[in-house]
């Protein structure tokens, strides 16, 4: 037997010891509730066993969490969206008329699925793709390019004077323009393009530290909401200890 | 020792953080939690909101991934609205967000007596993303016929005199995904000219500064931090504001290891066979 297996058993092991203490003692009430929480520690330690090394329980706990959230998602959208605004208004045609017209976005949404199907009748679905490209597209230029663009453009281009707010406005149109620089390939990177350039690039290492920083402070976040939820609702600790 | 320095286990580091995070948990030292001009923005907003009686537009596009960062901040914003006696309206562009709205707002409306129709109503999910918000824009109640519960929104006292989303005296993003700056901004700020907050995870808010500073936002909660901000100005300490005990010590585990890694790389150069 090697060490991994030995390492896996001992886990299963303490787990069970806890949970049957758990139940035991009714610190966790042996209803659906309870059982939610040992179910969710059981997923939550298994995922994080993945730190050790790969193993069957991650890789359990991973594939159960994917078909959870698919399911969760097709309920959501079947009572809100599917039944709500489409099966329910179809079905009431006789008392209000006016709601016939869902029958064409309901068609083209059938057309999407007949992706699925022989050649016979996939072509369909180009009908409904080539209506959401042109819908998606219409509404997404003019729009991006007027939020992402335009409107970051006006506050770069602010006069500058001599206060910590003109420094702001300083630095913000140095960081434009040398990264700009820095991503102009048609002029050799050498003499005042060159110096430009390397300024542009401290930017952008400054950029992806803050980044960087701000990702490690996310996901240990997400750490401390499960130990949170381990010490208290798991293991019904009176926090703080001390 | 010199080369184990240089080539720490990544396993060690683990043990550091998890001790780092579980030790501060069960320990009661207190840091000092200092709002930020951005988060009192937020704040500042629902107190005149407040004033005038009016109505926040709430959009949870989060799910149970980012609960730990993002779910505080709407529990103290529900708490903050309905103690001042602004009308909430909840929706979501994410479906797996329609949970845990349902939860914020059953643990708030519980707390501050708030009541179902009057004081806030909660719509749900609504799949299309940026064609929902521009049909919202201009026709709210063809958009959202009905709430989740299944009454008319036209029927609501918090929904009935609601056109579009002008007609909203703030909205509110808690997101974990795109749908700050490639949904309610570009479809819905930028068109229709309401105050915009946001409440986002860590990761993202880097990436949110600019429309900070263009104005297309008033103000915004960025991770746990955020959160925790925002339960001071509330008064209100919960999981965000216990959280920074153990956030800023790992930090500073991290940091201590980042300084250990580049004084030895300075020192010995890249270790043999690479790093783990």
């Amino acid at each position: 037997m090697s060490r991994d297996h030995i390492i896996f058993i001992v886990f299963l092991f303490i787990f069970a010891t806890i949970n049957i203490y758990l139940f035991g003692s009714g610190n966790l009430s042996a209803d659906w509730t309870g059982f939610g929480t040992f179910i969710a520690a059981g997923i939550t330690l298994s995922l994080y066993s993945f730190l050790y090394k790969d193993n069957p329980l991650f890789k359990f706990a991973e594939n159960l969490y994917v078909g959870v959230a698919a399911a969760y998602t097709l309920n959501q959208i079947w009572y809100t969206v599917l039944l709500a605004d489409v099966v329910n208004p179809l079905s009431e045609l006789e008392e209000n008329l006016s709601n016939l017209w869902l029958i064409v976005p309901t068609l083209l949404g059938l057309f999407m699925l007949t992706q699925l199907s022989s050649a016979k009748f996939s072509w369909l679905s180009r009908i409904a793709f080539a209506f959401v490209v042109g819908l998606g597209a219409g509404l997404a230029i003019p729009r991006t390019i007027a939020a992402n663009v335009l409107a970051q453009l006006e506050p770069t281009m602010q006069p500058i004077a001599a206060t910590w707010v003109g420094l702001d406005l300083f630095i913000i149109l140095v960081g434009v323009v040398t990264v700009l620089v820095y991503f102009f390939y048609s002029v050799e990177h050498t003499g005042p393009v060159g110096v430009a350039s390397k300024i542009g690039i401290w930017f952008l290492m400054i950029s992806f530290g803050a980044s960087f920083g701000y990702t490690i402070m996310a996901r240990l976040s997400l750490l401390i909401g499960r130990v949170g939820f381990l010490l208290e609702d798991w293991l019904v600790l009176p926090l703080p200890l001390f | 020792m010199k080369e184990f320095l240089l080539n720490i286990d990544r396993r060690i580091i683990f043990i550091f953080v998890a001790l780092g995070v579980i030790i501060p948990a069960l320990t009661s030292f207190n840091l000092p939690i200092n709002p930020t001009p951005n988060v009192q923005s937020i704040y500042d907003t629902i107190e005149e909101v407040g004033k005038e009686n009016g109505t926040v537009l709430i959009s949870f596009d989060y799910g149970p991934g980012s609960m730990p960062e993002v779910q505080p901040m709407a529990l103290s914003v529900l708490r903050h609205c309905f103690k001042r006696n602004v009308k909430v309206v909840g929706m979501c562009l994410w479906p797996q967000g329609v949970g845990l709205a349902q939860q914020a707002f059953d643990t708030t409306s519980k707390e501050l007596d708030a009541e179902y129709g009057s004081d806030y109503v909660f719509l749900g999910f609504k799949t299309g993303f940026q064609s929902v918000v521009v049909s919202m824009g201009h026709d709210f109640h063809g958009t959202f016929p009905q709430d989740l519960p299944g009454n008319n929104t036209t029927e609501l006292p918090v929904t009935k005199n609601i056109k579009g989303l002008a007609d909203f005296d703030y909205v509110l993003c808690l997101a974990a995904g795109n749908t700050p700056d490639g949904i309610w901004i570009p479809f819905g700020q930028e068109r229709y000219k309401f105050k915009f907050g946001l409440g986002c995870t860590a990761v993202m808010a880097p990436d949110q500064f600019p429309y900070l500073q263009s104005g297309q936002m008033n103000g915004m909660m960025g991770g746990l931090a955020g959160a925790a901000e925002y339960e001071t100005l509330v008064q209100a300490s919960g999981t965000a504001t216990e959280g920074m005990r153990p956030q800023s010590v790992v930090h500073l585990i991290i940091i201590f290891f980042i300084i250990l890694g580049n004084v030895m790389y300075f020192l010995y150069g890249r270790p043999k066979g690479g790093t783990q």
